[in-house]
């Protein structure tokens, strides 16, 4: 019983975690909006977690500089599954102006399967908004695939095929290689 | 005792949330706000100004040959651009707009692109075979270089787009699309080969 209450609450209520890979500040100053009063996301059950452990959805912003791409990979590896990996703004699906840097690693979904792009530079925190609602439709749909498997015995899910491997940090080539070739 | 706010607590208790309800109620972005880009192929003469300017790089351009010229597929990666509206600036014939449209959400691949195709009908292209009538006259084209330093134009290349008489700091050139006219007024010419620079299609030799 206590497992059924849980469940349902956790899907009214997903967590965000939010990771800044070397983001302008511009979106990350968006998302802060969105869950203020003005735009107050946590109407919807949003709320900002302190750790990656406690997350349903992550929202990465910014072009994944080489410094943080191992940080991000490993702090995206310890939000539990079922997750919903967000992007706000050009930078992690791209690289924006940031683009063919020897630092910049874009894109993100080089690495890790993205579900929700939010396009923008910076986008608006109404749309913001769109994407995470939107995030939670997709959660929603992992969530009961996820309880589906744990009743036919699979103990670590279902392995979609769009569900990549996070890779581990020393597997990641240095941009530096890839560029001087 | 004095409790402060106490007023102010319970007047806002009984006041107007001030949440914006955002998704239950519309909320038009503010004026001069840059969203989505709306291409209109039917205006575009193909002068890859646009694609130039681009600092993201965001616009990329497939060009296939069709049996009536050319048909180009000009392509805007909204995940790549960053709005900030320097290909609408530059473009002479206001054929990409970024409007007011900020429900920009990709869940697959494609969601973001925003493309247009037309077809640039050939000019001067001998449509009937009888290219080996002459010859000649296709090698005749290839236009020299003056001796005095100022522009040459070549007619096979270029669109009449106007952007060599806009920048041109002397006032020297006159483009005229309607009747395909570029004319170049020597006296007012300083050779300072601005509009060599700035001819997207390098139809302008010094
Ligand atoms: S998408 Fe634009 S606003 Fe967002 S982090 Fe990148 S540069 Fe900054
Ligand atoms: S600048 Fe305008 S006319 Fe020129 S190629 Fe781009 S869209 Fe077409
Ligand atoms: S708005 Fe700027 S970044 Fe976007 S396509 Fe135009 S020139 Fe490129
Ligand atoms: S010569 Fe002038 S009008 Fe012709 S394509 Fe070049 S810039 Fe445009």
């Amino acid at each position: 019983m206590f497992k059924n209450l849980i469940t349902e609450s956790t899907a009214k209520s997903p967590w965000l975690f939010h990771i800044n890979s070397g983001s302008c500040n511009g979106c990350d100053i968006e998302l802060v909006a969105v869950l203020t009063p003005r735009y107050d996301a946590e109407r919807f059950g949003f709320k900002l977690a302190g750790s990656p452990r406690h997350a349903d959805i992550v929202v990465v912003s910014g072009p994944l500089t080489q410094q943080s791409l191992p940080r991000t990979l490993r702090a995206i590896s310890q939000v539990p599954e079922p997750r919903c990996i967000v992007t706000i703004g050009s930078c992690p699906q791209s690289g924006n102006v940031f683009k063919g840097s020897y630092s910049v690693m874009a894109p993100l979904s080089k690495y890790v399967h993205v579900d929700v792009a939010i396009a923008g530079c910076t986008p608006k925190p109404e749309a913001i908004m769109d994407g995470l609602v939107q995030a939670t439709e997709i959660l929603k749909e992992k969530r009961k695939a996820w309880l589906e498997a744990k009743k036919n015995g699979l103990k670590d899910g279902p392995k979609a095929e769009t569900e990549q491997e996070v890779p581990a940090a020393e597997d990641i080539p240095a941009s530096g290689e890839e560029v001087q070739q | 005792m004095d409790l402060p706010f106490v007023r102010e607590a319970v007047k806002n208790l009984f006041s107007r949330s001030s949440c914006d309800m955002y998704p239950l109620k519309p909320s038009e972005a503010a004026e001069q706000y840059r969203g989505r880009i709306e291409y209109d192929p039917t205006k575009c003469i193909n002068c890859h100004f646009c694609e130039r300017v681009c600092a993201g790089g965001a616009i990329s351009v497939v060009e296939v040959p069709v049996e009536e010229g050319t048909q180009i597929t000009r392509t805007f990666d909204l995940s790549t651009c960053t709005f900030c509206n320097t290909c609408a600036d530059f473009c002479n014939t206001h054929a990409i707009k970024l409007t007011k449209d900020y429900h920009m959400i990709g869940l697959k691949e494609g969601d973001l692109l925003v493309s247009g195709t037309f077809v640039k009908v050939a000019k001067k292209k001998p449509v009937p075979p009888p290219a080996e009538a002459k010859p000649e006259e296709k090698a005749a084209p290839a236009i020299k270089p003056r001796d005095d330093g100022k522009p040459v134009q070549d007619p096979s290349k270029c669109v009449y787009c106007g952007i060599c008489a806009k920048k041109c700091l002397g006032e020297a050139l006159t483009v005229d699309r309607k009747e395909k006219l570029w004319k170049l007024d020597e006296d007012k010419c300083v050779s300072c080969g601005t509009c060599e620079e700035v001819c997207p299609k390098k139809a302008i030799i010094m």
